[in-house]
């Protein structure tokens, strides 16, 4: 669902006045913000990096953000966006470049459909879930997932299959 | 194709985008296809334990902002007041020339000299005299950035007692007419009129402390760490470096810069010394004065990685 101008305000007001209200900044836009960035680092260590810089940034800064009717998000990427190129500096790469663009219509589409399906699997049977958080975040073998769950390297391939088949058929005309 | 030949399949696929190898031969087979795409996007699936742990991280964060907050100061104090330490007497008289200072409160210090609170304009400085061999506080210069009514007027009192010149008072480009001075005791005195509405001077006391850093910009995110400071402004310089920020802390203001770092030392009142203490230490400060009960209240202090030191108190009889 994506947070309406009202929405923002709100949250933007409570978290000025009351610091520990900017957790649910973080709540509402952590998944989005890591879409973006994971993309354009393409490994996990550096994109939860950047996301960390993000949010320990906005939190610092969100006492100076002047309601303007701009999207939050659009704050956040932008945070986002100068936190990647300082990434890609420090790596050495681009040095003298602009920083890398906010996201387009296209890319912030790609990201809700993303984000629908990272939603998918939260639903899914919890064996099943195990085995996608194994295999992609933690990225174990087979051999690995097998011994955390106590079962035959057969039976996590065919756990594999049906969470991947789940997974579209949830998704439907998105996938 | 059979189902054990998919599930392999499907595996094959899976190994090769965990290790970013070349999936794309899937993308050609209209059975694996639709899988491979949803195992592509699984790759950026956000770890719940990262999530969980950023959280942690930001709660610790919003909750110091939160401890700082000041509700029990000291009357007449905000949070953070600096502490000049001085070998001789003399500063006093020096700040009652340019700045018409007041002095409010003197007592028998350490070191054998005598502890001063003075107030200028809105804001109040402290003023430890004496030898500091043997005490915690050093004695070294620190920098400050006042408010006048008139700067060329100040600037000259200021050189007429004694003060260096560092910088005769010029318009700036930041909205200020700004005279520079180093007082006979080294401290910097960076003196200042608004030249229009858009100036500090709005939004701050008549007297900030400027704390000089080399790297700057780190230290600013220590601040915000160990005595969750609040970024207000961060303004770059060519190279990226700071050249000024502004942080709040409780409803103190400090200033930065990025300078050859040049150490003070500051009198934070809070609710909870306990809790800053402990947190200013987890962040990479050393204790140089552990917590303990005093006749003017419960006080500990720390310094901090570039030398600063702060001290933690929470007075003895709350204000009124």
């Amino acid at each position: 669902m994506t947070p309406t101008s009202e929405d923002d305000r709100l949250l933007i007001e409570a978290a000025q006045a009351d610091p520990a209200r900017f957790l649910e900044i973080y709540e509402r836009y952590v998944d989005r913000i890591y879409a973006f960035v994971s993309r354009r680092t393409g490994d996990r260590a550096a994109a939860e990096d950047v996301t960390s810089q993000v949010f320990e940034q906005a939190l610092r800064t969100i006492g100076r953000f002047e309601w303007r009717g701009v999207p939050l998000a659009a704050w956040l990427f932008r945070i986002a966006s100068n936190a990647l190129a300082d990434h890609w500096r420090q790596r050495g790469r681009d040095a003298a470049g602009p920083p890398p663009d906010l996201p387009d219509s296209g890319e912030l589409d790609d990201i809700d459909r993303r984000l629908a399906l990272y939603q998918q699997v939260a639903q899914l049977p919890e064996v099943q879930r195990r085995v996608i958080e194994m295999r992609f975040v933690e990225e174990k073998s087979i051999r690995e997932v097998a011994a955390a769950l106590d079962r035959s390297e057969g039976a996590v391939k065919q756990l594999q299959l049906r969470a991947l088949e789940n997974l579209r058929k949830s998704m439907g005309g998105h996938g | 194709m059979a189902e054990r030949d998919l599930i392999d399949r499907v595996n094959e696929t899976v190994d090769a985008i965990i290790a970013r190898d070349d999936a794309t031969i899937a993308l050609r087979d209209p059975e694996l296809a639709p899988l491979a795409r949803v195992a592509a996007d699984l790759r950026h699936y956000v770890s719940p334990d990262f999530k969980a742990r950023l959280r942690t991280t930001l709660e610790r964060r919003t909750s110091m902002t939160t401890m700082t907050t000041p509700t029990a100061v000291r009357e007449g104090f905000t949070t953070v007041t600096p502490y000049i330490r001085v070998p001789d007497p003399g500063l006093i008289e020096f700040l009652t020339q340019v700045f018409d200072a007041q002095e409010t409160f003197s007592a028998a210090g350490g070191g054998g000299g005598m502890h001063r609170e003075v107030r200028i304009g809105d804001s109040m400085l402290m003023i430890g005299e004496g030898s500091d061999a043997g005490g915690i506080m050093r004695i070294r210069p620190m920098a400050f950035h006042v408010f006048v009514q008139d700067v060329d007027a100040a600037y000259a009192r200021a050189v007429a007692a004694g003060a260096t010149a560092l910088g005769e008072p010029a318009d700036r480009h930041y909205g200020e007419r700004a005279g520079f001075v180093r007082d006979p005791f080294g401290n910097h005195w960076y003196i200042a009129t608004p030249l229009g509405p858009q100036s500090l001077a709005s939004s701050q006391r008549a007297v900030t402390p400027v704390l000089h850093a080399k790297g700057a910009g780190e230290y600013m995110d220590f601040l915000t760490r160990a005595l969750g400071a609040v970024e207000e402004i961060r303004a770059p310089g060519p190279s990226d470096e700071v050249r000024y920020a502004r942080m709040r802390v409780g409803d103190a203001a400090i200033e930065l810069g990025e300078a050859d770092s040049m150490p003070g030392s500051f009198m934070l009142y809070v609710t909870d010394p306990d809790s800053l203490y402990q947190q200013a230490i987890a962040a990479g400060c050393r204790s140089i004065m552990p917590l303990s009960d005093q006749p003017y209240g419960r006080v500990g202090g720390v310094e901090d990685p570039i030398g600063n030191q702060w001290f933690f108190s929470r007075p003895a009889t709350p204000p009124a």
